[in-house]
């Protein structure tokens, strides 16, 4: 089981480093609307942590979850339109790690949080990814139809994974260990990732 | 609605025919604006019962219409000249094609864009067990050539031509299948992607399926309304790509963006408490609109010249994926409406007409620029 654990977060971590490092546009052939939505799906560091701010969300309970539904994908389209005035910080790599560890540790501990807090993370989150995601859009590219692409993925994955989160806890007393086990293979993930940035930074 | 074609034969159409209508002899434009020059007459003689002042304005008018219809031609003529080029591939052996210039462009810099399996080097195009089916278009097309077009002699059966313009940049060559299964599967392939890619390209066909879903409320009645607005769209899409009706774009786009229009006013009304015609007869209306909606399918499909031997294929295999992508819409709708209810993360009393007046607005604005 050990060893399971070792190599999926060895496979984890190794499909997170090299993303970190290239900006990529997928190009759909089927226009800048659906290379935004596709573009932050591409990149494990991003979705990674999407998944697990639903799940942190949804161990708030519903009243409290249902506004990252709202705020995230705001932070997220805010973040895309700042990308188009303000280069990317050299910090926004690092600060993506952390947001991977953080969540992840949080989902690993089942932390109730204040509402503030919840969605603060949303929101730095949301700006970040945005930002990462705005910045990787070239000349050619129709700004607001990949924003919009970017925008509603993430509204549709945090929508998504919020409710199964939320359905999912309602069962039998297991379901949030599981829940909590999978914070903590992203809490790993995002250390182990980050211990490897810090010793060899990540370019851009 | 990103389609731009009229409903109409491409396969005929977008070939010899379409091309020489582009082109008339250079005498040929001699006539229509020596009539423009006839039909500025009357208003001459109008103003020469007004005035000596108008009545020179007149003049001036008159013989800037014959300076135009001595100078026009000439450089029509030039330009049409300019615009044309024609390769023709003789099949030597299957899949092996000889190609040659036989109205060369103008900018050599002109080229043949094969399909991926095809292997192009002047003379000689080698396309394997396939044949020549694919995507088909030209490099350059558009700076000095805007047409140029590809006849393709087959080894066996009648002679294939493919036009492709600056206009439609594109088109998809295709041969029989008969039994050979690889060609079948490429043509399945070529089609069910571009049926999927039409349809999700096409926000108000799904903005219409949103609002079918926001007035039907899930359970089997929308099973059903989906399906009759499915059998709907099929029937027109059938109709329209074999040629047997045929509606112009613009208005076809107005009354497409007007049937949105209608589901929003639909959906405000049921907000309402009033039972408007979709709540009262859902499968009808989404029958009657699949119609219309699906005369919007057909351009896309024939936009791209489909010869006329692989057109029920084409069309099967395109509208296969037209429910592949709707389908998967629908069923992303339902997820997140469904999710929604899991978070509790309804809209207020207040801001439950706001959608549907969003919806409303948006058709409306494409209404408006579409008429």
């Amino acid at each position: 089981m050990k060893k399971w654990l070792r190599l999926v977060t060895a496979a984890v971590a190794l499909a997170l480093a090299p993303t970190a490092a290239h900006a990529h546009l997928v190009d759909t052939r089927l226009g800048d609307f659906y290379s935004g939505a596709l573009h932050p799906l591409t990149d494990l560091q991003q979705v990674l942590p999407w998944i697990a701010l639903a799940v942190l969300a949804a161990f708030q309970g519903a009243q409290r979850a249902r506004w990252i539904i709202l705020v995230f994908p705001l932070a997220l389209a805010a973040g895309g339109l700042v990308s188009l005035e303000v280069p990317l910080p050299s910090f926004g790599p690092v600060l993506g790690l952390v947001l991977v560890a953080v969540t992840g540790l949080a989902v690993a501990a089942a932390a109730r949080l204040p509402l503030g807090v919840l969605l603060g993370v949303a929101v730095v989150m949301g700006l970040l990814h945005g930002a990462q995601n705005g910045a990787a859009m070239v000349a050619t590219t129709d700004r607001v139809l990949f924003l919009s692409g970017m925008t509603a993925i993430g509204y549709g994955v945090i929508t998504l994974a919020t409710g199964s989160a939320i359905a999912f806890l309602r069962g039998a007393a297991w379901r949030p260990i599981a829940l909590r086990a999978g914070g903590s293979w992203v809490a790993a993930v995002g250390i182990m990732v980050l211990g490897l940035n810090l010793a060899r930074p990540i370019a851009g | 609605m990103r389609t731009r074609a009229i409903i109409a034969r491409a396969a005929g159409a977008g070939t010899f025919p379409a091309l020489h209508a582009a082109s008339p002899a250079p005498g040929a434009h001699s006539a229509p604006l020596a009539a423009t020059s006839a039909r500025s007459a009357p208003p001459v003689a109008t103003n020469a019962r007004r005035g000596p002042g108008a009545m020179l304005g007149g003049l001036a008018a008159a013989l800037l219409c014959l300076v135009m219809a001595l100078l026009v031609p000439a450089t029509a003529a030039r330009a049409h000249e300019a615009t044309m080029a024609v390769i023709t591939l003789r099949e030597i052996a299957p899949g092996r094609f000889i190609g040659q210039w036989t109205m060369p462009p103008v900018d050599m810099s002109l080229q043949p864009i094969f399909p991926p399996h095809c292997k192009w080097e002047p003379p000689e195009l080698v396309c394997g067990g396939s044949g020549l089916t694919g995507r088909v278009s030209f490099m350059g097309l558009g700076s000095r050539q805007s047409v140029a077009t590809i006849r393709v002699i087959p080894r066996e059966g009648p002679m294939e031509v493919y036009t492709v313009s600056a206009a439609n940049p594109s088109v998809m060559a295709a041969r029989n299948p008969g039994t050979d299964l690889a060609v079948w599967r490429d043509l399945a392939e070529t089609y069910v992607n571009l049926g999927i890619d039409h349809i999700l390209r096409g926000i108000d066909h799904l903005l219409f399926v949103l609002g079918l879903i926001w007035l039907v409320k899930g359970g089997w009645k929308l099973v059903k309304t989906i399906t009759a607005f499915t059998v709907g769209h099929s029937i027109s899409l059938a109709a329209a790509t074999f040629g047997w009706v045929g509606v112009p774009e613009r208005p076809l786009n107005a009354a497409i963006a007007l049937s949105i229009v209608f589901v929003g006013v639909e959906i405000v009304k049921l907000q309402r408490g009033q039972v408007g015609l979709t709540a009262r007869y859902p499968w009808s209306v989404a029958f009657a609109f699949g119609l219309l909606h699906g005369l919007g399918f057909a351009t896309a499909l024939t936009a791209l010249g489909i010869p006329q031997a692989t057109l029920p294929i084409a069309l099967l295999f395109f509208n296969v994926g037209v429910e592949i992508g709707q389908l998967a819409f629908v069923m992303t709708v339902l997820a997140l409406l469904w999710a929604h209810r899991q978070a509790q993360a309804l809209l207020p009393r207040w801001g439950a007409a706001i959608p549907a007046y969003v919806i409303g607005s948006v058709a409306s604005y494409w209404f408006l620029l579409r008429i």
